[in-house]
């Protein structure tokens, strides 16, 4: 099954296949509830075998502390299993402001953005969400931005150009916030022992999914205002549990990649941007906590590799790409090194990406020099859908 | 020079200057006696220079900055002359010619420092020694085979002989010796004063492990003290304060507006109190960030980078020390208070401080290292829990004459012998 172009856009050509069927008969045992279903959700979920792409964006990491002889050791899936499989990018260049939202949304714009900081402005140019949604008729349950870091806001979801915006807009749903604010609440309103019990915890958390408390958590879920639409708040505290009671580490990416799983699992989008930012507890001068974050991505980007081959949704049709938004400066750099990602420097600007799964019939080392901005338009490719108006092209090495 | 003085006296030359020059010069004059000695002299120098140029030589230096800001369009902008703010830094930085703008800047710093000869350069043929002692104290489990490693060969490790008394550590038996300290004999000099000796505290080793300089209070009356752990009510009201903040340029302005004008000294541990230049610069520390309010570790880092850039000290010394694991929930919240707000008990990491004492060791020595001062520096770095230190100096250096094992003693006679 794919996409293929009609008069009403883009229409999808049917898989008959045993498999498919008998969920297709699962669903309509479930008629009633579909019927609920917002347009975009129903539409999807009849479409299980089309091109899917998974964008993992981490936050910043050197070369020295990754690809690199003694850096290899922080990254042991991505240097070995993973890279195997892959076409692997070492120069790829971040040329825009090294700020996290500006450099996200130039991934996901394929324009250099110059836009406030701390997302208080939507990207200037269309995302790829709404290329891919305006352009090429994506259901609005078919896009998804999932991620940790907090210097994102939900205006990163959608652009304020012209004929685009938000009504061709992902959900954005932001986990760590969600942490954040049962913490908050439970230390504001005298229950911080809750926080030194699990389930506890996990009651703390699933108040704040509740009513209003939902509006502060600063997300876009299906068009939800003042409240989380019930099954996305069903998924959501799936992933909770699955954080709360896991073996691993209770960090914001931890969370992200169990909300990013359950989303995979319960939506199958089309489209599903990660962002992992463990790392970033470089900026507090921490450089153990930040190998910790580095090894954490490491072993995230692993499991959400397995998650794509194990999914039927998403097997066999899947490219990923994994990429950090810039390096950290440099040691000695006056901007204090590994701390920041100001510096106007290879250490800053010059990472790596690695692409796996459909696209990718040949692993192999790209050579040559690649941008941020490249990855749009190559998203925009392996999913049928517009070439951008950007400045990024489609990148060399991968079947698209 | 008060600050009053200084800006009547530079006005007219700061009109002359392009717009985004403005703001840093208007910020050091009105602060001009709440600066140390070395930058208000290098301010001085600087505008002392400007003031001798022609009008030709003038616009002939600023040309570049004039050009870009031209194709910025700062004109049009909102850009406050009076001093930085967080809304001009993001207007330069948003700008698609912010990397031109700051190379031409630089080029006026160099091109004037280049004409001045710089205080740098004077104060270096001072013959002025100086000392940078890098403490890793015995919580930090190091290995001798690793400790160093990333120092790419600019220094060299000594092997030490055992220390005999158990009561006794390297760095102690270093800051030590009655009538021989080397803090002793680095303050006995012809015009020292507290700034020319920075002794900087990831929590309280140092006040035990200097008992020749006597209690905090006095160390902190000799030299410039700093030390995390004395700083908590410091660092907690502050961040209280910076807790106001929110996502948005304008309002994080005002709040950073209003802690640069309040009174610290409230917060301020009693020596503190009466060093007005050294509660300025905490302010600038802590609004800089840098994880200095979180952790000791950077706090300490953090401090050294700014002395030498600010200050010049003769002698730095930059203890290291521990802190404790993240917890789980509160840390993913409110990591820097984590220890306040959670149930749960503090637990040390050593494994994680050592890691982040030996990478911010060596970020304190490349600081230094960007300065002519500290061309020939002795940089002593010890870890307590191996019998080994590692020495940064030039070649000809007497401690590199020495057969090893040495001494921890005799390590410290030849620093003390080099401070004289």
């Amino acid at each position: 099954m794919g996409y293929t172009r009609g008069e009403a856009g883009l229409m999808l050509t049917v898989d008959f296949s045993k498999r498919n069927f008998l969920k297709a008969a699962a669903m309509l045992a479930a008629g009633s509830l579909m019927a609920q279903q917002p347009r975009g959700l129903a539409e999807q979920a009849t479409r299980h075998s089309g091109n899917k792409v998974v964008l993992l964006i981490s936050g910043g990491v050197r070369r020295q502390e990754t690809f690199s002889a003694k850096g290899a050791a922080n990254i042991p899936n991505l240097s070995g299993k993973l890279l195997a499989q892959s076409v692997f990018y070492p120069n790829i260049r971040n040329e825009g402001i090294t700020s996290h939202f500006n450099s996200t949304a130039s991934i996901l714009t394929g324009n250099w953005q110059r836009v406030d900081a701390w997302g208080n402005q939507r990207p200037t140019t269309p995302t790829i969400f709404e290329y891919l949604r305006k352009d090429a008729g994506l259901p609005a349950g078919d896009a998804w931005l999932i991620s940790s870091n907090k210097a994102l806001t939900r205006l990163i979801g959608a652009s304020s150009a012209h004929e685009y915006g938000s009504a061709f807009g992902a959900n954005v749903v932001f986990p760590k916030q969600l942490l954040i604010n049962a913490v908050e609440a439970a230390i504001q309103e005298g229950r911080k022992q809750s926080l030194s019990d699990r389930t506890k915890a996990q009651d703390e958390i699933d108040n704040i999914l509740q009513g209003s408390n939902y509006e502060g958590l600063g997300w876009n879920v299906l068009d939800g205002t003042s409240e989380l639409d019930p099954r996305a708040r069903s998924t959501i505290q799936r992933a909770v549990a699955a954080l709360i009671h896991g073996s691993g580490p209770i960090t914001g990416d931890e969370f992200t990649y169990w909300m990013s799983v359950e989303i995979m699992r319960k939506f199958a989008p089309t489209l599903l941007v990660v962002g992992f930012s463990d790392v970033e507890a470089a900026h507090f001068g921490s450089y153990s906590l930040h190998l910790g974050g580095i090894r954490n991505f490491d072993r995230l980007a692993a499991l959400l590799w397995e998650e794509i081959q194990t999914n039927d949704a998403y097997r066999g049709r899947t490219t990923l790409l994994i990429l950090p938004e810039f390096g950290r400066d440099f040691d000695g750099a006056s901007t204090n090194g590994f701390f920041n990602h100001r510096s106007d420097s290879e250490s800053c600007r010059n990472t790596w990406m690695i692409c796996m799964g459909k696209a990718v019939k040949n692993p192999h080392v790209e050579e040559g020099l690649v941008r941020h901005v490249d990855v749009c338009p190559t998203i925009a490719a392996l999913l049928g859908g517009p070439t951008p108006n950007g400045m990024g092209t489609k990148l060399a090495g991968l079947e698209i | 020079m008060k600050a009053e003085t200084s800006s009547v006296q530079y006005s007219k030359l700061v009109e002359r200057l392009p717009i985004t020059f403005r703001p840093f010069i208007n910020e050091k004059l009105t602060t001009m006696d709440r600066l140390f000695g070395f930058e208000r002299n290098s301010i001085e120098t600087f505008l002392s220079f400007l003031e001798k140029l022609s009008h030709s030589e003038f616009e002939l230096l600023f040309k570049p900055i004039r050009t870009v800001e031209t194709k910025m369009g700062v004109a049009q902008w909102t850009f406050s002359r009076e001093g930085e703010t967080l809304e001009n830094t993001s207007l330069l930085a948003h700008s698609p010619y912010y990397q031109e703008w700051r190379r031409a800047v630089q080029g006026v710093f160099d091109e004037v420092s280049r004409h001045t000869q710089s205080l740098a350069s004077q104060s270096a043929e001072n013959g002025k020694h100086r000392l940078i002692l890098i403490v890793l104290p015995h919580s930090l489990p190091v290995k001798a085979e690793g400790v160093w490693g990333e120092w790419s060969g600019q220094g060299r490790q000594l092997t030490l002989q055992a220390i005999n008394s158990s009561a006794a550590s390297c760095s102690e038996i270093l800051f030590g010796g009655e009538g021989e300290s080397i803090l002793g004999k680095a303050a006995d000099t012809a015009g020292y004063s507290a700034e020319d000796m920075w002794i900087l505290d990831a929590g309280s080793t140092l006040s035990k492990a200097i008992p020749a300089h006597g209690t905090p209070r006095e160390m902190a009356q000799s030299s410039t003290y700093l030390s995390y752990d004395e700083l908590f009510a410091f660092r907690e009201a502050f961040r209280d304060r910076m807790n106001w903040i929110q996502k948005d340029l304008a309002d994080a302005d005002k709040v950073i507006g209003e802690l640069r004008q309040t009174d610290v000294t409230p917060w301020c541990p009693e020596a503190l109190k009466s060093q007005v230049a050294t509660r300025e610069f905490l302010k600038e520390l802590f609004l800089s960030g840098n994880g200095s309010v979180v952790f000791g570790n950077a706090f300490v880092q953090w401090a050294a980078n700014e002395a030498f850039r600010r200050a010049r000290p003769t002698v730095l010394v930059a203890c290291f020390g521990m802190r404790n694991k993240p917890k789980p929930f509160t840390s993913i919240a409110i990591l820097e208070d984590q220890e306040h707000t959670s149930p749960l008990p503090d637990t040390a990491d050593p494994a994680g401080s050592a890691v982040d004492a030996q990478i911010l060791a060596r970020y304190v020595w490349l600081a230094a290292s960007r300065y002519e001062e500290y061309k020939d520096a002795l940089c002593l770095c010890v870890a307590d829990a191996i019998p080994a230190i590692y020495a940064i100096a030039p070649a000809e250096h007497n401690l590199f004459k020495e057969q090893e094992p040495m001494t921890v003693e005799r390590v410290r006679q030849i620093a003390r012998e080099w401070m004289s």
